[in-house]
């Protein structure tokens, strides 16, 4: 290749990745968390104080519950699996109509249970809204609300990330053979960094451009399909999913006749055998248009969402009347959407391919850190040879440096933080949910005015020991609220609770030792460099005493 | 840099990214038109679906690739023509 082309792509994506580097580290170190949304949401519950109910008696739950709110028929779920974020076997949810349609703040729920003398009993719940908060995180790059506009910034960030993608690989195609797996460990630190990103980088390819290419569509599809629409259908797109009108004169149904859901489960069971049923969405029950998704997994097929698939289900006679999105039973063009959906979400191959996700989430967070640090090192002034005068680094590159540990290392003490206030807040405050934006941006801001405050070197190895200690307190808390019940915390023991406190663990590990190595670095690394405190004492306009007072 | 025989690329950044942005999105536009005119034994909702999953590769795709083009110009010829056979047999299939 000629090398003005690599020069050109490398510019491209030197300013694609500056543009959206930290944006994309947000979605990255939260879409990673994300991923184990479910065990986070467990963690975050308190015990539950509504008397269970046997899935043996749901059917008169659900009579029961439907007699007394008949609102309800339009749309309640019955959960088949017991867990710490199920507060009851029934419930169901009411959107606020003004609201946007993935706000989940503005929703409120409700959950039924039977009394001791059978009688359905409704109250509201309150759920725990942390694994959402940083899904929100997630899908729109940090900004606080899941709004038309914030994913429309996000589809900006994620067609830079893509051009970001194809330029990088242009830029190292030339070299590859020769730089492929080459990680030169040595004294020319910059060419090491330089090294582990392109190994990334090329290693977890394939991943990057789904997410690139599955989240431009997510933040896009609604522009494209009415342009689509107009263009291409005619106008004819809205009647696709419109499914055929019930005859004149149809008669409302009674709930009481329809099959019970043990049964409704047996039938499904045996359509298809491997389908794990988690829940059962009932739909409009009391009309002609009654059905029942059966929701659940399979590990050894794709799903067409990150909470599995479903089979639906006709209530009344138990005939499975759809497929279209049961893991498995899918027809091959239903198959392919649908993998576009999992390859984003994990929803495929079960816990092994989570964790694996996790982890590539989490390199990825790396990748944009890293390319960060490396346009940084590259407009490094460096010193004499011979000793002589240290030269001041650019203004520039130092407010990259300090933007850069602010904005990540500010978003991961945020998290922590909102994770482990979720649990103390809940005994103190009362609503812990109301909380969580504060707790977050709090500690965003606020890290990110404590970099440029003090320069990244200094920041850096602070930010991380702080990183690592509120890591620290999120299995600490789960110990406290285990030994301490008075503080009126709680500590669930199933696997996936007790996974986020051994994850957060190994967290606080990860943080303590980049915070040692960092240190060292700012100790005695080279001193011609913005990570160096002393290269940081020659800053001509340093406006920070502490810079300047000799060590 | 330039040679005898290299003619020297230009960069153009602003028509060669308009150029990206602009008929990356006709040619998006058109060719998930052409799919849908050849997938019409599928249902629409499926391949409709299918139609706007399409949109964004291509788009990105030529928006990738249009600094390859030595110069604006020929960025916006070379993907202008594309685009207007693509909106011409897209035109001729949907009129047959």
């Amino acid at each position: 290749m000629r090398s003005e082309f690599v020069r050109i792509y490398k510019a491209v994506h030197t300013w694609t990745g500056i543009i959206a580097g930290m944006a994309l580290f947000i979605a990255f170190y939260a879409g990673a968390l994300t991923v184990f949304k479910e065990p986070l949401a467990r963690w975050a519950s308190p015990p539950g104080a509504i008397r269970p109910v046997a899935l043996e008696d749901a059917q008169q739950l659900i009579v029961g519950t439907l007699a007394a709110h008949p609102a309800a028929a339009r749309d309640f779920t019955l959960y088949v699996q017991d867990a710490e974020n199920v507060p009851a076997r029934l419930g169901w949810h009411v959107r606020n109509p003004d609201a946007d349609d993935h706000d989940d703040s503005q929703v409120r729920h409700y959950a039924a249970t039977l009394d001791a003398y059978g009688a359905a009993q409704v109250e509201e719940t309150h759920p725990s809204r942390l694994a959402s908060f940083i899904d929100t995180l997630h899908r729109v790059v940090g900004l606080p609300a899941d709004s038309d506009p914030n994913r429309w910034v996000m589809g900006v960030v994620a067609a830079l990330y893509a051009l970001a993608l194809v330029s990088g690989v242009v830029v190292l195609l030339p070299s590859l053979v020769k730089d492929f797996f080459a990680l030169r460990v040595g004294k020319n630190l910059k060419r090491m960094w330089l090294d582990a990103h392109n190994v990334v980088g090329i290693v977890s390819l394939p991943f990057h451009l789904v997410m690139a290419l599955t989240a431009v569509v997510f933040a896009y599809h609604d522009g494209i399909y009415a342009v689509q629409d107009r263009l291409l259908h005619d106008g004819k797109w809205g009647t696709a999913f419109q499914r055929q009108r019930p005859a004149p004169g149809a008669a409302e149904r009674d709930p009481a006749t329809m099959l019970p859901p043990l049964e409704i489960l047996a039938r499904v069971r045996e359509f298809s055998p491997g389908f794990e049923p988690t829940m059962l969405q009932y739909q409009q029950v009391g009309g002609p248009r009654a059905v029942v998704r059966v929701w659940g997994k399979d590990a050894a097929a794709v799903s067409p969402r990150a909470r599995g698939g479903f089979a639906a289900v006709d209530p009344y006679s138990g005939k499975v009347v759809g497929s279209d999105s049961l893991p498995g039973r899918q027809s091959t063009p239903n198959l392919f959407i649908s993998s576009f959906f999992a390859l984003h979400m994990a929803a495929f191959g079960g816990t092994p391919v989570q964790w694996m996700y996790f982890l590539l989430g989490l390199a990825g967070a790396w990748l944009f850190y890293s390319g960060n640090l490396l346009w940084v090192e590259s407009r490094r002034k460096k010193q004499a040879r011979q000793g002589g005068e240290l030269p001041a680094q650019r203004l520039d590159v130092r407010l990259m440096a300090a933007a850069t540990v602010g904005v990540c290392l500010g978003c991961i003490c945020g998290v922590s933080l909102a994770i482990v206030g979720s649990k103390w807040l809940h005994g103190l405050a009362g609503d812990a949910n109301a909380w969580l934006p504060a707790l977050y941006y709090g500690t965003f801001f606020a890290s990110i005015g404590w970099a440029f405050l003090r320069g990244a070197a200094r920041a850096s190895v602070h930010l991380l020991w702080l990183a690592a200690t509120i890591t620290a307190a999120i299995p600490l808390t789960s110990l406290l609220a285990w030994s301490l019940p008075v503080l009126g915390m709680w500590t669930h023991t199933s696997a996936a609770s007790l996974g986020v406190d051994a994850t957060a663990l190994a967290g606080t590990a990860a943080f303590a030792w980049m915070a040692r190595a960092t240190a060292r670095r700012v100790r005695s690394g080279a001193p011609d460099s913005v990570w160096s405190a002393s290269g940081a004492q020659a800053r001509p306009e340093a406006g920070v005493p502490a810079a300047q007072t000799p060590r | 840099m330039a040679t005898a025989n290299h003619s020297p690329i230009r960069r153009d950044w602003l028509s060669k990214t308009l150029a990206g942005l602009v008929l990356g999105a006709v040619l998006g536009l058109g060719g998930s038109g052409l799919f849908l005119q050849f997938s019409t034994d599928m249902p629409l909702s499926v391949r409709g679906q299918l139609a706007m999953w399409m949109v964004p590769p291509i788009w990105l795709g030529v928006l990738g690739g249009v600094f390859f083009f030595a110069s604006g110009l020929r960025a916006w010829l070379w993907l202008g023509g594309t685009g207007a056979l693509v909106l011409g047999a897209l035109s001729a299939l949907r009129l047959s």
